[in-house]
């Protein structure tokens, strides 16, 4: 009798979700919880009683002092700088009426495939000593200094146009989904155009432009690549100053430091986001929804003003592409010297890319990991979203609170708690050390992708008609047949999106790459960090330009899967 | 048979449907009427198996089917929004069920053919996508895939509430067809009324989680049970006080003046019915505004500050002109007080 209860309680359903509880509950703790906490440990306990230490260390220390001093500046301006830039942009390809704005939408669009340590390594190649623009400003004026692209105003240059994507992929959407009727009510009712853009098209436009600000205000905080290849010596900004911090024992407590208060800055901005989100965004309440208008710049002089400046920006955001990819095809000679000529011209880079085990295995390893990462992180976050879709409970709740810790968290501050973590053996990896092993650069990248992932495939889960489940049971099918015939076909093609843009997001990666890399297996972001240091071979800033191009191929095909076909459909 | 017995399901502190009792012949085309959140649909998805009861049990044919899991109950549901599977094309969505018993490939073409050639769905639609479908189509999709399973009961919830009025009709007229043609008990669940009195056996109109009254089209409507019924089916006036009293007065009923009072639209005459004038109680009123449908108009009438709408089939004779004061008649058996 008491088995036969047994067996009707524990069903295989029950078990399997039973197994995938307590695997949850390890991964949850083991990567997204302990890591963390142990860095606070580190810093306030440090020798078995609370301290505050590090702290008064970092207070006197001027690099470290200077570093959050720099980072701030670098925010701040930021935020102005791209703003202007961004909203520049928007309006010039989907507000006002511009002559080929197609043409400059797609230079706009460049930096959703060339970004991160591809767009900083290419700006490096132009405008540092050896660079084109800098060889070609120093034949018109010769007392030019040749190493000017550096320090604050080089980091704000390259992160001002690096930081554009926000804008052109949010913004322009929310500017597309304006009721014109309501540019014509306000026209109809005697306004101008600039009153109009200024009263009607602009608070439309504030929900957007204050998410995207206060991201920036993160970017610009976190800043890694661009201050570690560009500030030089005189402008450290906090997340290079941790990863100098963290390799050295004596100031591993002050790396932890800086990264607890990038990661407390993150946390209040987010909460701040939050709360402003909570308030709502402006919801139209038109019945019959018209498409927007492009608008006319009636005066002659800003409308002639604008278009320039509008192409002027499209030549900064293109010569780099360009230039990248026309030297990417040159000899050592071209490189090093920036002279072009068609004799120089070759496939030699390419054929070595190909060809050259030590020249693609950057590639090959960054391959693996970027796969191996967004398929392990696709089917955690299926299996998390199909338990938060199925049952609603305090369980799944603190699941998904959870599963979004590394949002809350800076990619720095999740990278040093793996370091500092795992550095030992410790039971709940089964005494397994990570630390300079192979597996936490594969782990960290993980983690970082749980919250954009779980989202993408919790909203694909949730977005199902309840009742074609209901219909599937109705049908005579179980609840594992149903999901595999019924919901996984559904959401199938937003998991393969996600996976692409996981791929591609983690495929050049730098800024946690950096911290936690095999020195054995370098990925590309390091290489191609490698290539744009002064003392490398020109063979070796060539392979740099190659793999640059190849990742703006692979870039481009990925988002073309994700979003051009669906577009078309 | 269906039988339910006592069936109470609660959310928390919230009950659903309180102390239900049922009972639906086999064969029967059965409507749970009522107003959005009064049980129905919570009533229907107990007897699915989406929802177990609180308390009490279902029964079907003097077997206990409360506890017993979704698949193995032999009841196809048609969904509102028909649930027809996106990945799926037309013949892979009739044939899912099929597959899940791990019929034959052959039989399980031949029974799709057969279905879809029942509801009238053609072997180029088999191949399309449903979302290539319209409307109509894919109801009779959803029809098809919960008939093919040949089940002993088939449910249908709100099936025609996504569709515009003139389709609704039509397919309101091929859904009691088909149910004639397989013979199935059917039960139905709506809001819309008129659905209800045109496709239905019987009706059972629920309200806040209990059933008001269970009975023929023609019961719940000329004999409401209770003032909900009798408020919720067809056209009606509630009369005021002052009315009650005249009729109070002419006709020597006593109408309790302190509770409310109905008359049906249609139960108000411009002209004195041939014989029996005795019966009638006689109203001076001004004909305040008239509403054009073709088949019949619908006048607004005032009577010392109280209104009251008659409806009257179009002849072209009516001397209802606006503006015009005009005797009208009521019988006050017609008036219904609870």
């Amino acid at each position: 009798m008491t088995i036969e209860r047994i067996k009707r309680y524990v069903t295989p359903g029950r078990l399997s979700l039973l197994i995938a509880g307590l695997f949850l509950t390890w991964f949850i703790i083991a990567f997204l919880v302990y890591p963390n906490l142990n860095l606070l440990k580190s810093v306030f306990w440090a020798n078995g009683s609370f301290s505050i230490e590090p702290f008064q260390k970092l207070l006197h220390s001027k690099r470290a002092l200077k570093g959050l001093l720099n980072s701030f500046i670098l925010a701040v301006s930021m935020v102005i700088t791209v703003n202007i830039v961004g909203i520049f942009l928007v309006f010039v390809t989907d507000y006002f009426d511009i002559k080929g704005s197609k043409l400059l939408r797609i230079g706009y669009y460049t930096t959703l495939v060339y970004s991160g340590i591809v767009l900083v390594s290419g700006y490096k190649f132009l405008y540092g000593e050896q660079g084109f623009i800098t060889k070609f400003l120093l034949l018109l004026f010769p007392s030019f200094p040749a190493d000017w692209f550096h320090g604050y105003w080089a980091v704000l240059f390259v992160m001002t146009f690096a930081c554009t994507s926000n804008h052109v992929l949010f913004l322009s959407n929310a500017i597309r989904k304006i009721d014109y009727q309501t540019v014509e009510a306000a026209r109809n009712m005697g306004a101008s155009p600039f009153y109009i853009l200024r009263r009607v098209v602009l608070p439309v436009l504030q929900p957007s432009l204050f998410a995207i600000t206060i991201l920036l205000f993160l970017t610009g905080l976190g800043a890694t690549s661009a201050p570690l290849i560009v500030g030089g010596t005189e402008f450290q900004t906090i997340t290079p100053l941790i990863l100098a911090f963290s390799k050295s024992p004596t100031s591993r407590d002050m790396a932890s430091v800086l990264a607890i208060i990038l990661g407390v800055a993150t946390l209040i901005l987010l909460t701040f986001l939050r709360k402003a989100e909570k308030k709502g965004n402006f919801i139209s309440v038109s019945k019959v929804k018209s498409e927007i208008v492009k608008q006319k710049i009636t005066n002659k002089w800003l409308n002639t003003l604008v278009h320039i400046v509008a192409y002027l920006l499209f030549i900064i955001y293109t010569v780099p592409v360009l230039l990248t990819v026309i030297f990417s095809f040159t000899d050592a000679y071209s490189i090093s010297t920036s002279i072009l000529s068609w004799e120089h011209f070759t496939l030699s880079n390419y054929k070595l890319l190909f060809t050259n085990a030590d020249a693609y295995q950057p590639y090959l390893i960054s391959i693996v990991y970027a796969a191996g990462a967004a398929v392990i992180v696709v089917a955690l976050s299926l299996l998390v979203s199909r338990i938060l879709h199925k049952y609603s409970n305090l369980f799944t709740t603190a699941l998904e609170y959870a599963m979004l810790i590394p949002w809350l968290l800076p990619s720095t501050l999740i990278a040093l708690g793996l370091i500092l973590t795992y550095d030992s053996p410790k039971w709940i990896l089964a005494n397994q050390v990570l630390t300079g092993s192979m597996w936490i650069l594969m782990i960290a990248y993980v983690i970082v992708l749980i919250p954009f992932t779980l989202r993408m495939l919790k909203a694909a889960f949730f977005s199902i008609d309840a009742s074609l489940e209901d219909a599937g049971r109705s049908l005579g099918a179980s609840a594992f047949y149903t999901f595999r015939r019924v919901l996984l076909p559904i959401v199938l093609p937003s998991t393969l999106a996600v996976l692409a843009l996981n791929f591609n997001s983690q495929l050049a990666d730098y800024d946690l790459t950096v911290f936690l890399y095999h020195p054995l297996f370098k990925p590309l972001g390091i290489a191609i960090q490698n290539a744009t240091s002064g003392q490398t071979s020109s063979d070796t800033r060539a392979l740099g330009l190659v793999y640059s191009v190849m990742l703006m191929v692979i870039s481009s095909v990925a988002l073309y899967l994700v979003y051009g076909r669906k577009s078309k459909a | 048979m269906i039988e339910f017995r006592d069936i109470e399901i609660k959310y928390n502190d919230f009950i659903a449907v309180k102390n239900l009792n049922l009972k639906i012949a086999e064969g029967e085309f059965f409507t749970m009427l009522g107003p959005s959140g009064c049980g129905k649909t919570t009533t229907l998805r107990s007897l699915v198996g989406f929802v177990s009861p609180t308390h009490g049990s279902i029964h079907v044919n003097g077997k206990d089917i409360t506890q017993l899991p979704v698949e193995k109950r032999d009841i196809s549901m048609v969904f509102q929004s028909y649930a027809l599977f996106p990945t799926l094309n037309v013949y892979e969505n009739i044939a899912f069920g099929l597959k899940v018993k791990k019929m034959p490939k052959e039989q399980i073409e031949a029974e799709v053919a057969e279905i879809a050639q029942k509801v009238d769905l053609s072997q180029a639609q088999l191949r399309k996508k449903v979302s290539e479908l319209s409307g109509g189509q894919q109801q009779r999709v959803a029809i098809a895939r919960a008939l093919v399973l040949k089940p002993s009961i088939l449910v249908l919830d709100e099936p025609l509430s996504n569709l515009d009025a003139s389709l609704r009709v039509q397919l309101r007229n091929e859904l009691k067809s088909l149910q004639k043609k397989f013979g199935i008990t059917t039960i139905y669940v709506t809001h819309d009324q008129e659905e209800a009195l045109t496709l239905s056996d019987r009706i059972a109109v629920f309200n806040h989680g209990a059933v008001e009254q269970v009975g023929t089209p023609h019961e719940i409507y000329s004999q409401s049970a209770t003032e909900f019924v009798c408020n919720f089916i067809g056209d009606i006036n509630t009369l005021e006080h002052s009315i009650i009293e005249k009729v109070n007065a002419t006709s020597g009923k006593s109408f309790d003046p302190a509770k409310a009072a109905y008359l049906r639209t249609e139960k108000i005459y411009t002209s004195l019915p041939e014989g029996n004038a005795e019966a009638f109680t006689t109203l001076t009123a001004r004909v305040i505004d008239a509403e054009y449908y073709g088949l019949y108009t619908k006048y607004t009438f005032e009577i010392g500050g109280a209104l009251l709408k008659k409806v009257e089939i179009e002849d072209g004779r009516s001397r209802c002109i606006i503006g015009n004061e005009i005797d009208i008649y009521i019988r006050p058996d017609d008036i219904l007080q609870y």
